[in-house]
């Protein structure tokens, strides 16, 4: 049962809140804590909300982007310097529950929730995270790995903008909105001279967390974006994958769609 | 358990009240407002029966800590009708048959003023990813989308009369 | 409401009676205003000062023996006010089909030595807040001594299978048989005389109503002695009667307030909340509350039954089935509830809606630890006519025939025996095919337009 919600107008005050009760746990826009506040998580002793803190600014310079920790999904959404990941947005919940839920909070969602965590993995996105001793960055992919400790909160999140043609996005989901990933696939590909000079890909629905395929990226590196270069690229997916089964699928459905559907994501099938 | 008194805007109207911590939005409105056309019907975010405006943009109200909405503005279902005269959505739902058991009908009227308010004029999958958030198991939802479209353009005729009204 | 409105009055013009207004004509619904105004009450809509919650401890096993049930620690939690096991519940066992004669009564209210499901309710938790109740409801502890479960209907039936109830069989006793049965003509000649025998096994899964609002009931003691129960239950009686024999008071002394269902499709006519939440305002004369969570709307409230059908059937070329030999399963999960009345309606309902000469069903109502099953929308017709209806289109590939054609040749008509020994009467059958075949397009021969339901033109 709850013994406090706590509203703090600065981060200083929520970081020594938090402190404070060993019991506590960060809620941002509520989406993922308070179906666990209401189906009786035993151990949990206050909230500490992100609600106040003004962590809600889009910043925009030139490549380089800045979100607030506490930004609303809708919020991004409707930014047109952020186009590229309005379909990434959409995937996500309804837009009702995306008028709620933040991109911070999507770094902590288990999946085959959280397609926006996927994305920020493939944009080797970086994360503001204050804690008691200062503010310090830490890569996404360390973040998802290894967690903040449970008296830090993000605060922002960074990444540089891909350049047009390099960004691909794909969602598999049972329903045509509103529903969990299957498998979903982010990918961030450079291109130079027309072959892929960098490539960065991230998957959902291969594991708790966002994971990345770093041998079918590095297949594709070298190559130029073709059906031959992504099948073989695609076949690697699942060395680096872990699919699980769950009510929206099976292990085995995940493992035999994901180079399918990342082939959809490439070639915009 | 130190219960807190929080001020709400609700349907235009300042409300006071003593609540729990960790008390929703949801309950805040049913229990200590009697405000029960907000239903419940998951508390997990995932059926849109407790759908209501908040700062005029739709949200589970389920999900909300009353505590961090302090101050805010909320509608709900109950304040959309001016006394006897329904709102259209209200009108266009009676009339095609948008409603059958009547429980998600509070949440997909909020889900569907929200997008009006902000787009007068939707497409037919404008209205399907509004109303994506809420789950009907009666109507098919066809009907549903129906009124909303029927809605819209009932508002949209009505729009320049009321301008020059108001001039 | 285009289509609606072109009702094709030429079929049966000598039968009518009576001129029908109503259909074709736009009736507003009567409760639409105050569902758009939000101001139709639901059950949960009300609430009263002093209110208890209710939660429930559940079973984590599909079947056990309780070895020890302890709420000590429960006891301890901010709120607790009480724990109500089976021996608080008067007469604790009951099947709700009882006040229509069905026998025994094969299911505890509370359980008290063992549990047949996973989810079943065990102990009775009640609390000042809903919080408290769910807290208090996690702690209490169960000791389990784990028994063999059966999951599968036919696997359930074999020799050898341990028996999972009372009666020492995993099935319901039909007047002293095994099974629903129909004998119709003589299926095994007809087979011998057929031009094709096939036979196809069809199965489905249970089905969640999912109904937007979850089960439950608040019920509030008078002070006269008297009990209103506000609950969404769509069998308001079944839910009364029921709940007076158990709780032990006379039916004069429930008055149940329902009528508004959040969605039911069958899903609300099981008696599960009231019982328990009258005798926990019984035992504390405070008003107490008892509302399912979605999760536990999904677990543990009864789905549609799972069924698995065989159909045999002898056809001739020219496209008549001259026998159909049906054994159809029900799986009612751990308890009868709705089922037994389920699986007689889905053997009256074989052969479908054509006149087979010789018709053999065997109709099983089958006990399982799975959750019960029970009522949903045309309960042990619609998964028998998703069968029926897809051996009708199997039939139809083999013969090379159109399948509308060959559900003409064997629809049922006026004055036709079928195999239950009812007299089919105001069939209409032949003329809604010919009318959809018009609809549709689709130019039916001669001999199928002149076909009808009220003789046997074109047979």
């Amino acid at each position: 049962m709850l013994r406090a919600i706590d509203v703090p107008q600065t981060t200083a005050e929520a970081l020594s809140s938090l402190a404070r009760a060993r019991d506590a746990l960060v809620i941002g826009g509520g989406t993922l804590v308070m179906p666990k506040v209401q189906a009786g998580i035993s151990g949990l002793g206050a909230l500490v909300s992100l609600s106040r803190l003004k962590l809600d600014k889009i910043a925009i310079k030139g490549d380089k982007v800045t979100i607030g920790a506490a930004t609303t999904l809708a919020a991004i959404g409707e930014e047109r310097g952020l186009a590229f990941l309005q379909p990434a947005i959409e995937s996500v919940g309804s837009p009702t529950l995306r008028n709620l839920a933040t991109i911070g909070g999507n770094l902590f969602t288990e999946q085959p929730y959280g397609d926006i965590a996927v994305c920020l993995l493939a944009l080797d996105a970086e994360a503001t995270v204050a804690t008691k001793r200062g503010m310090k960055k830490l890569p996404v992919a360390e973040l998802l790995k290894k967690g903040i400790g449970r008296d830090a909160i993000v605060t922002a999140i960074g990444f540089k903008k891909p350049e047009k043609g390099t960004w691909f996005y794909r969602k598999a989901m049972r329903r045509a909105a509103n529903s969990a990933s299957i498998v979903t696939i982010a990918a961030h590909c450079s291109q130079s001279k027309g072959r892929v000079a960098k490539a960065r890909i991230a998957l959902g629905g291969c594991g708790t967390k966002p994971v990345l395929a770093a041998k079918a990226a590095a297949a594709l590196e070298g190559q130029k974006l073709d059906a031959d270069a992504i099948a073989k690229a695609g076949a690697l997916l699942i060395q680096d994958a872990a699919p699980f089964t769950d009510a929206y699928a099976s292990a085995w459905y995940r493992a035999r769609v994901l180079p399918v559907h990342f082939r959809r994501a490439i070639l915009g099938e | 358990m130190p219960s807190t008194i929080v001020t709400l805007k609700v349907n235009g109207r300042a409300q006071e009240f003593l609540t729990r911590p960790g008390t929703t939005l949801l309950d805040a409105l049913r229990d200590s407002l009697s405000l029960t056309a907000s239903k419940k019907g998951c508390a997990q975010g995932t059926c849109g029966t407790c759908t209501v405006l908040l700062d005029g943009k739709p949200v589970f109200a389920c999900l909300v800590p009353v505590e961090t909405v302090a101050g805010r503005s909320i509608e709900t279902l109950e304040g959309l009708a001016a006394g006897d005269v329904l709102h259209p959505l209200q009108e266009s739902f009676i009339a095609l048959f948008a409603t059958q058991c009547g429980f998600c009908s509070s949440g997909m009227i909020m889900a569907a003023k929200g997008l009006l308010d902000r787009n007068p004029d939707p497409s037919r999958a404008d209205v399907v990813r509004a109303i994506s958030g809420n789950v009907c198991r009666c109507t098919g939802y066809e009907a549903i989308i129906d009124a909303v479209l029927d809605a819209a353009a009932k508002m949209k005729k009505a729009a320049p009369s009321r301008r020059k009204a108001a001039e | 409401m285009q289509d609606l409105e072109q009702i094709d009055t030429s079929f049966f013009s000598a039968e009518r009676e009576a001129e029908l207004d109503v259909v074709g004509t736009t009736v507003p619904r009567v409760d639409a205003r105050a569902h758009v105004t939000g101001k139709t009450q639901f059950y949960e809509d009300v609430s009263f000062p002093g209110m208890l919650h209710l939660k429930m401890a559940r079973s984590t096993r599909h079947h056990a023996l309780l070895k020890k049930v302890d709420t000590s620690a429960a006891a301890k939690v901010p709120g607790f006010v009480r724990a109500l096991t089976h021996k608080d519940v008067p007469n604790n066992w009951y099947t709700i089909l009882r006040l229509i004669g069905v026998e025994p009564n094969d299911e505890p209210v509370l359980p008290e030595d063992r549990v047949l499901f996973a989810g079943e309710q065990i102990v009775a938790i009640l609390a000042e807040t809903a919080e408290a109740a769910g807290e208090a409801a996690a702690k209490v502890k169960i000791d389990y001594k784990d028994l063999p479960a059966v999951f599968d209907v036919e696997e359930a039936l074999k020799p050898g299978t341990p028996a999972i109830k009372p009666h020492g069989k995993n099935h319901f006793v039909y007047e002293g048989h095994h099974c629903r049965r129909i004998r119709f003509g003589d299926v095994d000649k007809a087979f011998a005389q057929a031009d094709h025998v096939i036979e196809h096994r069809y199965q489905s899964a249970p089905i969640e109503h999912a109904p937007t609002e979850t089960t439950g009931c608040i019920v509030k003691p008078e002070g006269d002695g008297r009990f209103t129960i506000h609950s969404n239950t769509q069998a308001c009686y079944f839910t009364l009667d029921n709940a007076a024999l158990i709780v032990g008071l006379p039916f004069n002394k429930l008055r149940v307030k329902g009528g508004t269902v959040g969605g039911g499709f069958g899903g609300k006519v099981d008696v599960i909340v009231e019982p328990i939440a009258i005798l926990a305002a019984m035992l504390t004369q405070r008003p107490v509350k008892y509302a399912y969570s979605r999760e536990e709307e999904m677990q543990v409230s009864s789905p549609r039954a799972a069924e698995r059908i065989y159909i045999k059937d002898g056809i001739m070329k020219d496209g008549r089935i001259i026998a159909r030999k049906v054994t159809l399963y029900v799986d009612a999960g751990a308890y009868s509830r709705h089922s037994p009345y389920g699986t007689t309606k889905a053997a009256a309902h074989m052969p479908g809606p054509y006149s087979i000469p010789n018709v053999w069903v065997d109709a099983h109502c089958v006990y399982t630890n799975r959750t019960p099953s029970s009522a949903m929308r045309g309960f042990g017709v619609t998964i028998g006519d998703f069968a029926l209806e897809s051996q009708m289109d199997r039939i139809a590939r083999l013969l090379k025939m159109d399948p509308i054609e060959l559900r003409m040749l064997n629809a049922y008509r006026d004055g036709d025996m079928k195999a239950h020994r009812k007299k089919a009467e105001g069939c209409a059958l032949v003329e809604v095919m010919q009318k959809a075949a018009e609809m549709t397009g689709r130019n039916l021969p001669e001999r199928f337009r002149k076909m009808s339901s009220l003789n046997k033109e074109g047979v």
